[in-house]
């Protein structure tokens, strides 16, 4: 019985490795070996072909900024409007239910259902296909808001409201003692926050396939590049937006393992 | 007045959210009811171009079946992934690690190393080849194969999240009621059976509630693995009419009828809240 069930075991997680393996054996081998029959598990040749073809090809360089862009500019707005809003949660039960039930919605809201509307509103007021992709972190602030809140508020609650009435009875304001008591404390929150944050933008393909059209960022550009056939300049571009992902979830593993944002990721 | 203050620190999020939720899901609306070509409003043009088109009920069908076989298939999997690595086998701690993995890839890079899986020529039937049998069409258009193909590809990603749910709620029971049951002479079955499963309600019904609304808006699946004719689903579907007829609002109507759905599915979860 013990002995099935670590063979099951294995079996997956083989199964779960070999995705990665095979994305990174595709990035760096050369274009025909992956067209080859019977197809190589391992690679033969290495090479930076595909690297360099997507810097003169594609100028990825132009894809790779906007991604980065668009997600810091994301954190930036998603923090601004996550934060003031946690932390009145974390301190009164009523508001608290209110702004989980709203965040309900914008977690789960079918994407291209806002993504065509948007894409129609942004040709109007001229933010389609923007080169800055100022439509697009707009867009993916929603997704990530839901995420942000959930982290921040957890971080809050475990800061004692007591720390804040002290503050205030010392003369600080509710905003001062925002600024200077509570945040402070909640910075490992906010740390986490941010990255899952930057994740949910560099990571999203609904909006920025609809949203942006030719200023494309990574996530449509790999789907461009398998949908024409380049299964070693989509694997390159994918292994590049593997570089991020993998980082924060090395940060963040034990948080994860421990199921603190188990079904808020996606 | 105090009642309101005290709501004035969640005004940015109420705010954005009435523009960025609320206003383009009116805007929807409106598109859906308007004439593509003339302009007319209000009109039922769109949901008559909609309900005419073959592929749009196809689409309706896939995105009923398809998240149903999804939710299925991830529940059942993470549920005995996580009985599995809550015994005691060697390494558990990095199986658990591993296991997760997929989850770290992004979705496009997961659903491009996909297409190459199962092309033709691809990695499946390489194994397949090697092991003696012969080749697949894992993904041809309109064939059944093609949505157990994609079912297939959806639980090897996400199943992860549903394991780390459901590994969570399991680490929460108590190990004193299984050895009370053990004492009484329960075997494993009938513990898993009249403790764990009884004990994993909760957890079990948010993993379906969250998976199943995930799911009903698939859309990069599908789309990266099959296009938008091969096994359509109501998203694929709005992107196909915007994108390859410029249709908007055709799109808008299709899209408008798959969040109507997702909302009304979304109103039990409403009632027992969100934390998973």
């Amino acid at each position: 019985m013990r002995r099935i069930a670590l063979l099951v075991v294995l079996a997956v997680a083989a199964a779960d490795l070999l995705p990665l393996g095979l994305v990174l054996k595709q990035a760096f081998t050369p274009e025909r070996e992956s067209f080859a029959w019977p197809p190589t598990w391992l690679p033969r040749t290495l090479t930076l072909e595909n690297v360099r073809t997507l810097r003169e090809a594609v100028e990825i360089e132009g894809g790779l900024g906007l991604s980065a862009l668009v997600a810091a500019l994301t954190v930036a707005a998603t923090l601004a409007i996550a934060l003031p809003a946690a932390w009145v949660a974390a301190r009164r039960p009523a508001v608290d239910r209110g702004l989980d039930r709203a965040l309900v919605f914008a977690r789960l809201f079918p994407t291209i259902a806002l993504a065509i509307p948007l894409a129609a509103l942004s040709i109007r007021v001229g933010l389609y296909n923007s080169p800055l992709g100022t439509g697009l972190w707009l867009a993916h602030t929603l997704l990530a808001l839901p995420v942000a809140f959930l982290v921040l508020r957890g971080g809050f609650r475990s800061v004692p409201a007591e720390l804040e009435e002290a503050a205030r009875l010392d003369g600080a304001s509710t905003a001062g003692a925002f600024w200077r008591v509570s945040l402070p404390l909640v910075r490992p929150s906010l740390a986490a926050a941010s990255m899952l944050v930057f994740l949910v933008s560099w990571d999203e393909f609904g909006f920025s396939l609809l949203l942006q059209v030719t200023n494309r960022p990574l996530p449509p550009l790999v789907y461009y590049l398998t949908a024409f056939g380049h299964p070693g300049l989509a694997s390159a571009v994918a292994a590049l937006m593997l570089v991020p992902a993998v980082g924060v979830l090395l940060v963040l593993e034990p948080a994860l393992r421990a199921g603190v944002f188990a079904g808020s990721g996606r | 007045m105090p009642r309101l203050r005290a709501w004035a620190p969640a005004a940015p999020l109420l705010l954005y959210l009435a523009a960025f939720l609320v206003q383009p899901s009116l805007y929807a609306v409106k598109l859906s009811f308007t004439d593509t070509l003339t302009g007319h409003f209000p009109s039922l043009a769109n949901f008559r171009l909609v309900t005419g088109d073959g592929l749009f009920w196809r689409a309706l069908a896939g995105n009923v079946l398809l998240p149903a076989a999804i939710v299925a298939v991830e529940v059942a999997g993470g549920l005995a992934l996580a009985v599995l690595l809550a015994a005691r086998l060697p390494g558990r701690r990095l199986l658990r690690a591993i296991v997760v993995v997929p989850f770290a890839l992004p979705e496009v890079v997961f659903l491009t190393v996909m297409r190459y899986v199962f092309a033709p020529r691809g990695y499946a039937n390489a194994a397949l080849a090697a092991a003696g049998f012969a080749p697949v069409d894992w993904l041809v258009p309109g064939r059944v194969l093609t949505f157990f193909t994609v079912v297939a590809v959806d639980a090897w990603h996400v199943t992860p999240v549903v394991f780390l749910m459901l590994l969570a709620a399991l680490a929460s029971i108590p190990d004193e009621i299984a050895e009370a049951a053990r004492l009484d002479g329960a075997g494993a079955l009938r513990r898993f059976a009249f403790i764990t499963l009884p004990l994993l309600r909760p957890a079990l019904l948010s993993a379906v509630l969250l998976r199943g609304l995930d799911a009903l808006r698939v859309f990069a699946t599908p789309l990266m693995l099959t296009g938008a004719e091969g096994l359509p689903v109501l998203s694929t579907y709005a992107y196909h009419q915007w994108s390859d007829y410029g249709n908007d609002g055709a799109a808008a109507a299709a899209s408008s009828l798959l969040a109507l759905l997702s909302v009304v599915l979304t109103l039990p979860l409403l009632r027992r809240g969100t934390a998973p």
